[in-house]
């Protein structure tokens, strides 16, 4: 049970980290199909940065840097030379693909996995961690973890609190009434996708540094999918993509548990991408999307 | 004359520039990893091209991409981006893979047989976005997506589970050998006759779409949703369609896969067949002519790649970087107007990619 309950939370880390990054994206107005890529890319610099420094804590710089690079690519890409949103996203992920095996031969001479490097291991938080039960689960975790824990928070007050959270949401819905109140649509843009690319790369960093300690190649493995389907499942909603992506980290949580002559393995993992089908198809209400993502914005 | 040269050049300018930068964008980077530029892409010319096995190893490459191109093709001549070709792949060829041990009292007759189910199977898969976009409004990119992770465990459950064979790689059973698809021959070692049902499925794609009332309704309502539906052709039935015709192609394209190369299903089965096929619609121009070109180039840049790895020491992988960089560049309108001018643009983009697409 308990063993359970921390493998949901180790599971879902990376999930919900990309999608949040994922949610400041769309809300923005740009669809990121290239969590995948992103995470990818961050995993595979978070270990190179570890690697020659010896220091984790470089190595999650390295990851953001990444991160935010090919986030800023997808920005200049759909922004600025209006290219498909969605082509760019594929792209991204195809890029992140070949880039990491390109980029794996020229820094540790072969393909497949990477040296061990020093990762973020777990710290168990004085007193939290001894309740009973819940306490060992979600008080003895890498540190990515507890920075999770205070992201969703944050978020949800950056979106829903704050200034910029308003003009962001703004240009996501109705873009062209928040460029006539004054404010500048492709700035906000650039900064949601830039965001996007931060937050996915805390959920790459966390997969080579939290979970493994090494890249391998592809190790995403369709994370970043499953990220998008949260962040839709959980209707573009910090606390909602966060439940959503803790359900997805429970179903693969019990594929490492449950006996397969039950439930076949494969069962389980089409769970998350059929309940976001179910959502989107409106079964219990709609999921509605930010009114004018997907659109280039064109300033008349 | 002119008119045709005109379009011809306009349709060629987008492609061309996201091509020829991709290229130096490759060339920076074989710099980078410490070779020479030019000694590379010679070796991926002729790894290409170089020789009867290059050119083999380059149309078998090219055939798969053939079918998952023009399945995203004729989707987005509806307006509809159909990111699903990877999961109708799967579909396909576990429906050739299973099918085929069953037919085998046919003997080769039964071949066209087991096409036939894998266009079936791929035409049904392909109608479950169209459904959900139709009945409910589900935006296609996304349930695509998702299918395409349901469809792969979906065959691998079948491949692992239920139809799993005493062999050593884990998989379906080997399919007899007169089932199989024949080789061309002429020295293009491993090129089928996958490769004429390729071109012939682009044919019927090209005669469907711009001979057919069926084929013209899918332009207008790609053209033009408003004005398609104030006519009175169902957008919802034609969303469908276009769908399911392109989740046929692709499903056709992953049994073609099974009966002409691999002979089963085994786990991990082929990989991003689906994904390119999005390049290469796109560098196609969405026409099934530019497909079949497209497919060519990509399958000629991933065969060519080869001979690069073994000459130089630049890694395999520079050619999805490659198809990456072109992907990217290859809608980007602006960029291209940045590069040659507004001019030019207006004349490149005659038929605007983006256009439909929301």
């Amino acid at each position: 049970m308990e063993e359970l309950l921390a493998s949901t939370i180790r599971n879902a880390t990376p999930l919900i980290f990309a999608a949040l990054g994922g949610m400041f994206s769309e809300r923005g107005g740009v669809v990121n199909i290239g969590l995948e890529g992103l995470m990818l890319i961050s995993a595979f610099f978070g270990v190179v940065g570890a690697f020659y420094s010896g220091s984790a804590v470089v190595g999650l710089a390295a990851a953001m840097g990444a991160g935010l690079l090919f986030a800023l690519i997808h920005a200049v890409m759909t922004i600025t030379f209006e290219a498909d949103q969605i082509i760019s996203g594929t792209a991204i992920n195809l890029l992140a693909l070949g880039g990491t095996g390109f980029l794996m031969v020229e820094f540790f001479g072969s393909g497949g996995t990477s040296p061990r490097v020093t990762g973020f291991d777990a710290v168990a938080i004085p007193g939290l961690s001894s309740i009973p039960v819940v306490g060992g689960p979600l008080f003895n975790q890498s540190l990515l973890v507890y920075l999770m824990y205070a992201l969703v928070p944050v978020t949800f007050f950056l979106l829903f609190k704050t200034p910029f959270g308003l003009r962001l949401r703004g240009t996501g819905e109705v873009p062209e009434a928040v460029d006539t109140a004054g404010v500048n649509v492709f700035r906000m843009r650039y900064y949601g996708v830039a965001l996007s690319g931060l937050l996915a790369a805390l959920g790459g960093a966390y997969l080579s540094m939290g979970l493994l300690s090494a890249f391998t190649e592809g190790m995403t493995n369709g994370r970043g999918f499953i990220a998008l389907a949260a962040l839709i499942f959980g209707r573009w909603h910090p606390v909602g993509a966060a439940g959503a992506a803790l359900l997805f980290g429970f179903a693969q949580a019990f594929t490492f548990q449950a006996p397969q002559d039950v439930i076949p393995l494969e069962f389980l993992n089409m769970l998350p991408y059929i309940l976001t089908i179910v959502v989107l198809a409106g079964f219990g209400g709609r999921a509605i999307a930010p009114a004018a993502v997907g659109k280039p914005y064109r300033k008349e | 004359m002119s008119r045709f040269l005109r379009d011809a050049a306009g349709a060629l300018v987008f492609p061309v520039i996201a091509i020829f930068l991709a290229f130096v964008i490759g060339a920076v980077l074989v710099l980078i990893s410490g070779n020479n530029p030019i000694v590379a892409y010679l070796a991926l010319l002729e790894g290409a091209v170089g020789s009867p096995v290059a050119l083999g190893r380059t149309l078998l490459n090219a055939t798969p991409l053939i079918f998952t191109g023009l399945a995203v093709a004729v989707a987005f001549r509806a307006g509809l981006f159909n990111i699903g070709g990877e999961g109708q792949v799967y579909i396909g060829a576990i429906t050739a893979a299973i099918v085929a041990v069953y037919l085998t009292a046919l003997g080769p007759v039964g071949i066209p047989l087991v096409l036939l189910a894998c266009l079936a199977t791929g035409f049904m898969w392909g109608a479950i976005p169209g459904f959900l976009k139709a009945r409910f409004g589900a935006h296609e990119v996304i349930t695509t997506i998702m299918l395409n992770f349901i469809a792969i465990n979906l065959a691998t459950y079948l491949a692992l589970g239920p139809f799993r064979s005493e062999e050593i790689v884990p998989g379906t059973r080997t399919i007899e050998t007169f089932m199989r698809l024949p080789l061309v021959g002429f020295g293009l070692s491993r090129v089928h006759y996958g490769l004429f049902v390729g071109l012939l499925a682009a044919l019927t794609v090209y005669l469907l779409l711009w001979r057919t009332k069926l084929g013209f309704r899918i332009r207008a309502v790609g053209l033009s949703p408003g004005a398609a539906s104030y006519a009175g052709m169902g957008i919802g039935r034609n969303t469908v369609l276009a769908l399911a015709i392109g989740g046929a192609m692709a499903g056709l394209g992953g049994g073609a896969e099974v009966l002409g190369v691999y002979g089963k299903v085994s786990i991990p089965f082929v990989a991003n067949l689906g994904f390119n096929g999005i390049g290469v619609a796109l560098l196609g121009r969405n026409h099934p002519v530019g497909v079949v070109l497209g497919a060519l180039l990509f399958g000629g840049l991933a065969s060519g790649a080869q001979q690069m790895q073994f000459d130089t020491d630049v890694p395999l992988d520079l050619a999805d970087v490659l198809l990456a960089v072109i992907l990217l560049l290859v809608t980007a309108t602006k960029l291209v107007e940045f590069i040659i001018g507004k001019r030019a643009r207006s004349l490149a983009t005659g038929t605007r990619l983006d256009e439909g697409v929301s």
